[in-house]
């Protein structure tokens, strides 16, 4: 905890957020004698911090600076500043995660070279495939303690909202019904606890049960007298020297005060907003669009995944509130399969939310109250709901782009997120809609209606990775293809969206790159 | 957040606004448990708390919980409010011949709303009310079967999580 080091130290890597892709990173770098400074924007927060309460936890660690939440989709108007829900503060979103671990499948490396060119799309392969991640998915699952081979731990018992919606599945046949699996430990694991069914997994697990760089990674890291994480530290700009190569980081500090950290190498890792953001906002008479950004790639090809919710009221309480948020997963629908109209798969992940949460958000848009309404929401107890995780594809004008005079509290200009949706996405979601219909009405519902996107939590896609430097920002090792000494270690290096939830590949891509930074360094490269 | 208003003001508006209450005398009769704005000005909090009832409809739940969540709203946007009340009452007395309260039938109140719900002046009141309302501990458990926190009880381990039986197909 007290390492401490020099504003003019060059010889430590400048790691911007502390979530799933930075706070991985800085630990894996620690542990092998690499030096870092992680910058978060966000506060630092204990386990007696975390609370099972919707709206308190919302104001406590959501992510709400201003945004503005642009494109021809619902979220622009019922949500104008809130256009994702992540979170700000030491561990990033993997506090606000809701542990379900599932690795990509191999075809999704590829899915151009399997589909080949879609209009309206930018599709392209990763430069990557998963034979090569393979061993990494099973070193962040066993870091991870993910449930199931690699760490040994059993998965989770069914909770009766998954047994509603699993026997529904069942009887429309599908087969590939599973609890997880989850970074949620179901025995004592790692020096954290098993789980204890508490529900509120959104919120922060407060028995840290639940894998997050809060309570993991970040401490372990500065344990090693290796890493220094500095709270309330908002990055503002990438600096380089006249080579091109980036050397410092100007920060806001917790007073408002700019600092200058220098750096040996810049390892972005702020989400898919704020990574494009910093990196357009960076820009200098050298790089007049923004750093790494020779391709016009930073910002673009934002993907949030193809997403929409189904819930149903059952004849019997089920109490959903009950156990973990995302307690099982139905990956029938994860193939890739055509003959369904669209291209992608997707996964049908059982899902709650709390009574104020789901009174919010069954139907955020103005129509959203009367008799009917208030009807459903008396049968709370009865409500049983599913997630769909969709394959989102990547469209060039979907992404982030700087507010022309707009500024936030550090000066920054404002993000405007823009999201689209590709006729492939809106095929997708309609396909799952109405599986999750018939799976819902299978097992006997009184009625089953669809709840809206809500600000999403996977942002990915804005700094993709690609072979060619004109087709993406950054390398198969998260390299910027412009400066060699600037990577880019989050979400925002995906080239695609997948079937799948996002973080588990944030960290198996960071626990590689740091092996590749490592590898570099001994070799006197960075 | 506790509101002061002006009594003064209070006093002069339920002095000169009377006659309206419809279902007043019977509102009032509760009204001892009503934040003070709305002891204070039971006349608007009447006509407030039938919007809000009509709004999120649950029989079951006292008056005091709809005027809670409430309180905000009254000291940061009163105009809004105020204007919007009246707003409705004309209305109400265009489309059926008296004041939106003194509106028997509920879906013939919906329908009126249903003409506003996109102005600033119901979303404001909805908005509020979709968070306040719904985020209050005393009713979750009687009125919704929701819990709430759970961590103190160690989470619902042995206590429910999977205890469901599908006997109804």
């Amino acid at each position: 905890m007290s390492t401490r080091f020099e504003h003019d130290d060059d010889g430590v890597l400048v790691i911007i957020g502390s979530g799933a892709g930075g706070g991985t990173l800085a630990h894996a770098l620690a542990r092998k004698g690499i030096k870092s400074v992680v910058l978060e924007a966000g506060k630092r927060y204990a386990l007696e911090d975390i609370e099972n309460d919707e709206w308190a936890m919302f104001e406590k660690i959501s992510w709400l600076d201003e945004r503005i939440t642009a494109g021809p989709r619902q979220l622009s108007e019922t949500f104008p500043n809130l256009p994702a829900w992540i979170v700000k503060g030491v561990g990033g979103s993997t506090i606000h995660w809701a542990g379900v671990a599932l690795r990509f499948q191999p075809h999704e490396f590829r899915l151009h070279s399997e589909v080949g060119d879609i209009a309206g799309a930018n599709l392209l392969d990763w430069p990557i495939s998963y034979e090569e991640l393979e061993p990494y998915y099973v070193q962040a699952e066993r870091h991870m303690g993910v449930t199931g081979d690699a760490s040994g731990m059993p998965l989770h018992d069914w909770n009766n909202n998954f047994m509603v919606l699993a026997e529904g599945a069942r009887r429309v046949g599908y087969e590939k019904l599973r609890a997880g699996p989850m970074a949620i430990n179901t025995r004592p694991y790692d020096d954290r606890p098993q789980c204890m069914q508490a529900g509120f997994c959104m919120q922060g697990c407060r028995f840290g049960a639940k894998w997050s760089t809060m309570y993991t990674d970040i401490p372990r890291a500065e344990a090693t007298g290796y890493c220094e994480v500095r709270p309330n530290a908002m990055a503002l700009t990438i600096e380089h020297d006249e080579r091109g190569r980036v050397n410092a980081v100007v920060y806001a500090d917790a007073e408002g005060n700019l600092q200058r950290q220098r750096a040996r190498a810049v390892c972005v890792a702020g989400n898919s907003i704020e990574s494009p953001r910093l990196l357009l906002n960076s820009h200098s008479a050298l790089f007049p669009d923004g750093l790494a950004n020779s391709s016009g790639q930073v910002g673009r090809n934002y993907m949030t995944h193809a997403t929409a919710c189904v819930f149903a009221e059952m004849p019997k309480p089920v109490n959903m509130h009950r156990g973990t948020t995302f307690a099982g997963i139905i990956s029938d629908e994860a193939r890739l399969d055509r003959s369904r109209g669209f291209v992608g798969g997707y996964t049908l992940e059982v899902m709650s939310l709390g009574l104020p949460f789901f009174a919010k958000f069954m139907d955020p848009a103005n129509g959203g109250w009367g008799r009917d309404y208030a009807a459903i929401l008396e049968k709370y107890d009865h409500l049983s709901g599913v997630w769909i995780c969709g394959e989102d594809l990547p469209m060039e004008e979907n992404g982030i782009t700087l507010h022309d005079s707009r500024k936030d509290q550090y000066g920054l200009p404002v993000p405007i997120v823009y999201k689209g949706d590709h006729p492939n996405d809106e095929a997708l979601r309609r396909h799952g809609q109405q599986q999750a219909r018939s799976c819902y009405e299978a097992v006997g519902a009184v009625r089953v209606f669809d709840v809206p996107d809500f600000p999403t939590s996977h942002n990915v896609g804005t700094n993709r990775m690609s072979a060619r430097p004109e087709d993406g920002v950054v390398n198969q090792w998260g390299q910027a293809h412009d400066i060699d000494n600037l990577f880019v270690s989050d979400g925002s290096q995906f080239t695609s969206s997948g079937a799948e939830n996002p973080t588990l590949t944030i960290v198996a891509l960071a626990l590689r790159q740091a092996d590749h930074i490592a590898e570099r360094m001994s070799r006197g490269e960075l | 957040m506790p509101l002061a208003i002006g009594t003064t003001l209070s006093r002069r508006r339920f002095l000169t606004l009377t006659g309206v209450l419809a279902a007043g005398s019977l509102a009032l009769s509760a009204s001892t448990l009503w934040p003070r704005w709305a002891r204070a000005e039971p006349e608007l909090a009447t006509r407030l708390l039938r919007l809000g009832r009509d709004i999120y409809p649950h029989e079951a739940i006292a008056d005091r919980y709809y005027l809670a969540p409430l309180t905000p709203l009254l000291g940061e946007q009163r105009e809004l409010i105020a204007a919007g009340l009246d707003d409705l009452d004309r209305r109400a007395r265009a489309a059926h011949g008296r004041d939106y309260a003194a509106v028997d039938s509920a879906a013939e109140r919906e329908a009126l709303l249903r003409q506003i719900e996109d102005g600033e002046f119901f979303q404001a009141v909805r908005n509020t009310l979709v968070v306040g309302l719904y985020d209050t501990p005393e009713l979750w458990q009687a009125h919704f079967g929701y819990e709430g926190s759970s961590w103190e009880q160690g989470g619902y381990v042995g206590r429910g999580y999977n205890d469901l039986v599908i006997d109804w197909l």
